[in-house]
């Protein structure tokens, strides 16, 4: 359900490009996405999700060329349809826990925040072990506390393609693995693509289908 | 809207040491030029009212904004005394009727105003509890006065003795309280009102003792006879307190006309009257000043009005450098929440909502500063009369 | 003639000017009532009523057993004359409690006002000092004006001269009265006079210096003592008076009241006769200060038509 086409990118200050011919994902499809640092990984990854707009090529999600949409209407689509995870959580410190996990509502004129919603982010922090928390604010969480809110966050608008950012380097083993089940059994469970990229090999190990940069970009 | 306005205010709750200085200090510099300007404007206005109420006065040759801030408002005199004939001057012109005023002595700091029942009618004075001045040696206190000097009817004052060269001339007198005069709003109520005779039994003028004319010749007060003169010697008391058994023997040594007097309010019976009379002070060959106290207040009021001005405009500058220094705070923060407007790009936050978001934050810190600023300038408004009669009082 | 001539001028002088109140607070109790005057003594106050009624109303506040001259004001006397729209006042050291009390200048009138060259002073009995002060004397002045019918005219004069300058709209009737009162004056000074001039050489002798005005006014050869009717006088007033009748020959004692009878008897045992002059200062029992005065008139009458006192005594 993802398609992507002769794919250029490159920064405007120069320095850097990135080509890819060709690349499929289908759904419910778990792809990892390795390579060397600063070979195009989370370029690419953005470049997916609508992040960052190509220089030339496509990018098709469900028959939806979202390289080619307005910005404004790319912010719109990845609001809706896509859940993001980063590496460093990226939390908004003012907010509690459950106002972090409804962040996207808050954003995105396209999302209207309903009770449905919010018992979504009640029973998505509950399924990672947060509901004693979930009025916590993020300076009170440890670090796997806070990805598995980033996570909650990711999963509360029920997208349709998941993407992920080295989502489990700073974690320690238990929490990666939490992490990652949440991930992978809401993908098994819409079958949404789950792009991950990461250096991890144990992770890596995880994934059906690992897809090493190199090979795709000539 | 709602999310717009939840988002800017959780952050503006969540950091609320950073809000609240922000907060204060714009309406700091709101208030100061509002502040200002209401209290300068109710100065303006107590102070002109008063001296609007007073068509003419007449003092002491010197200073007119001395004459008239002791005369109306009741601040120590440093104009010189000039002699009670200046009232009779004002009444045989046939023009107006003089009230004199004596204003040299406190009871504690509270100003003793030594004059006649005229004033009381001519200042509209009512009696709140009490009763109005009837015997030499009484008292009435204003409002304020009565509670400055923690007493009431039925209490006594003690006017304060003179200065420490003046032993002589100031007669310490205890009066008793017989009324209490209802608030007026103006610095009557701040002053110990007395006859014009009780102040000059004050100033030394008269004083009562025991009678020596009658006393036989071993009487231990009499010092000798001189013929018909009795010379009575230091243990003759002066009384520091008038009472109904020895108010007949107070009397005063030499003639009124010329007892001092600080001030005489005219009252003119039209206001032609006033403009003659004025003239014949003016050109006519007296010892004495006449003056309008409306034009010396418009004139003091006038200096007023352009220290306020310079000091707004001041405060304005002021304004403008804090305005520019909060832009920068403002462009500053941007900068420290670039990772979040980033993190809300990524996961699909509309720049247009951001810019929403962030522009809440900013109005609901100048509303609360508007708010505040408002309310402590409503504050000054209502107690900024009070400060304002204090300051003119 | 001079007396005349001033009350003249007065009427003049007064009727032209203001007193710098205006017409429309003409009366503080007008709302009320009538306006109220209050005087010091019953003459003014008869007087006042002479001129101004049924315009105004007058009070006079002394009791009737007390001499006004005598009397003090307590406060709630003071507060009543304060509500009064004027005060109309003997002067002439007549109220020597007017320094003891509150009371509003621009409503008093002081009748004497204006009769300096007719005052006549009195010495103390002693004068007094004290410190450094130096001897000093407490003047006074006689004040039985009144007892000079063109002293008391020209008072009438006065207090006629305030009435109309407060209340314009009553200046003609108030004028009319005054007019009235001061023929009356007149024909009882005329009356005075005729009756003193039967008899020029006469000396009496007074019990109170209190006549002063009156002798002045005729002329009187005339001495006082000091004493009261009510009271026996002691040996040295006795001694007193006989060496005054040892210097003037004196066959009357004129008292401000009946005498006791020991004393007019001890009196008429040395040649001298008691009759009564009432100064008429309070409110009489029955009659006005014309009643009264003729009737001091009918006893000077009496005084001065008698004979030679008797030789030797």
């Amino acid at each position: 359900m993802i398609a992507v086409r002769d794919l250029t990118f490159g920064y405007p200050q120069g320095g850097f490009e990135l080509r890819l011919r060709e690349l499929k994902v289908t759904r419910g499809e778990g792809v990892a996405l390795v390579g060397p640092s600063g070979c195009g990984k989370t370029t690419l990854l953005h470049l997916l999700a609508g992040i960052l707009r190509p220089v030339s090529g496509s990018v098709l999600i469900d028959d939806v060329e979202v390289s080619a949409l307005r910005l404004e209407d790319r912010q719109d689509y990845r609001a809706l349809s896509m859940g993001l995870v980063f590496q460093e959580f990226e939390l908004l410190e003012y907010l509690d826990v459950l106002d972090n996990v409804l962040l996207p509502y808050r954003i995105s004129p396209a999302l209207g925040l309903d009770e449905a919603a919010k018992q979504r982010a009640v029973e998505l922090v509950e399924q990672v072990g947060l509901a004693d928390k979930k009025n916590s604010y993020p300076r009170r969480l440890s670090q796997g506390e806070r990805q598995r809110v980033a996570v909650c966050r990711s999963l509360v608008t029920r997208p349709r393609v998941l993407f992920g950012d080295e989502p489990t380097a700073n974690l320690d083993a238990d929490n990666r693995d939490q992490v990652m089940g949440t991930l992978f059994r809401y993908a098994a469970e819409k079958q949404a693509p789950l792009i991950v990229v990461t250096h991890d090999p144990e992770l890596r190990e995880r994934f059906p289908t690992v897809l090493d940069i190199r090979e795709l970009t000539p | 809207m709602r999310d717009v306005i939840f988002m800017a205010w959780r952050y503006l709750r969540f950091y609320r040491g950073k809000t609240a200085v922000l907060v204060a200090s714009i309406s700091l510099i709101l208030f100061l030029p509002a502040g200002l300007h209401v209290l300068v404007e109710q100065g303006a206005e107590v102070l002109t009212a008063r001296a609007e109420t007073t068509p003419l006065l007449i003092g002491a040759k010197g200073s007119a904004v001395d004459l008239t801030l002791s005369a109306l408002y009741f601040r120590p005199p440093h104009v010189e005394s000039m002699r009670h004939r200046e009232v009779k001057r004002v009444d045989r012109s046939g023009l107006a009727h003089g009230i004199p005023m004596h204003l040299r002595f406190t009871a504690g700091r509270q100003r003793i105003v030594g004059t006649t029942i005229d004033y009381a009618e001519f200042r509209g004075l009512t009696v709140d509890r009490g009763r109005w001045l009837a015997m030499l040696g009484e008292c009435m206190l204003g409002s304020e006065a009565a509670r400055a000097l923690g007493v009431d009817l039925d209490d006594h004052v003690l006017s304060s003795a003179g200065s420490a060269f003046d032993v002589a001339g100031s007669f310490p007198l205890k009066m008793p309280v017989v009324g209490v005069l209802a608030p007026t709003g103006t610095s009557d109520d701040e002053i110990v009102l007395v006859d014009i005779k009780t102040a000059w039994v004050i100033a030394g003028l008269a004083h009562g003792h025991e009678d020596v004319n009658s006393a036989g010749k071993d009487d231990g007060r009499v010092l000798q006879r001189e013929g018909r003169n009795v010379v009575a010697n230091a243990s003759v008391l002066s009384y520091t307190e008038i009472t109904v058994e020895n108010m007949d023997s107070f009397h005063f040594h030499g003639n009124p006309d010329g007892f001092p007097i600080d001030a005489v309010l005219a009252v003119p019976a039209s206001f032609k009257a006033s403009v003659l009379l004025r003239g014949r002070y003016e050109e006519g060959d007296v010892p004495v000043q006449m003056i309008v106290p409306s034009v010396v207040v418009n004139e003091l009021l006038e200096t007023m009005f352009s220290v306020r001005d310079w000091v707004v405009l001041g405060g304005l500058a002021v304004g403008v450098a804090s305005a520019m220094t909060a832009a920068l705070v403002f462009a500053l923060s941007i900068r420290v929440r670039r990772r979040e407007i980033e993190t809300i790009q990524k996961i699909g936050g509309a720049r247009k909502r951001l810019v929403t978001i962030l522009g809440a934050e900013i109005t609901f810190v100048i509303v609360m500063a508007v708010v505040i600023a408002g309310v402590l300038t409503a504050v000054v408004s209502r107690f900024g009369e009070l400060a304002a009669r204090l300051v003119g009082a | 003639m001079k007396i005349l001539l001033f009350i003249a001028a007065m009427l003049v002088i007064l009727a032209g000017c203001s007193d710098g109140r205006n017409e429309a607070t003409e009366s503080a109790s007008a709302g009320a009532g009538k306006p109220l005057v209050y005087t010091t003594n019953y003459p003014l106050q008869y007087f006042v009523d002479r001129i101004a009624a049924p315009v105004v109303e007058v009070r006079f506040l002394a009791p009737g057993d007390e001499d006004p001259a005598y009397w003090r004001p307590d406060a709630e006397s003071v507060l009543a004359m304060q509500k009064a729209d004027l005060l109309v006042l003997n002067g002439a050291s007549y109220e020597g409690w007017l320094k003891n009390v509150s009371l509003s200048p621009q409503r008093m009138v002081v009748t004497t006002d204006g009769l300096g060259d007719f005052l006549i002073p009195l010495e103390t009995e002693t004068t007094h000092s004290h410190g450094l002060e130096g001897e000093h004397e407490h003047h006074g002045t006689a004040f039985t004006t009144w007892l000079d019918p063109t002293l008391a005219a020209a008072q009438a004069a006065s207090i006629e001269g305030v009435l109309a300058a407060r209340w314009p709209r009553h200046a003609d009737r108030f004028a009319t009265q005054l007019a009235e009162l001061t023929r009356e004056l007149t024909a009882l000074d005329a009356e005075a006079q005729a009756i003193v001039a039967g008899n020029p050489g006469l000396t009496v002798i007074f019990s109170h210096p209190i006549y002063q005005y009156f002798i002045q006014r005729y002329g009187l050869s005339a001495r006082s003592v000091h004493w009261e009717p009510d009271q026996m006088p002691d040996e040295t007033q006795w001694r007193e008076l006989r060496a005054i009748l040892g210097e003037f020959r004196a066959a009357w004692m004129i008292w401000e009241a009946p005498p006791l009878p020991q004393v007019s008897g001890r009196l008429a045992s040395m040649g001298v006769r008691s009759a009564v002059f009432d100064p008429c200062a309070n409110t009489p029992g029955s009659g006005d200060y014309f009643s009264v005065m003729r009737e001091n008139l009918e006893t000077l009458r009496r005084v001065f038509a008698a004979d030679r006192p008797p030789a030797g005594r």
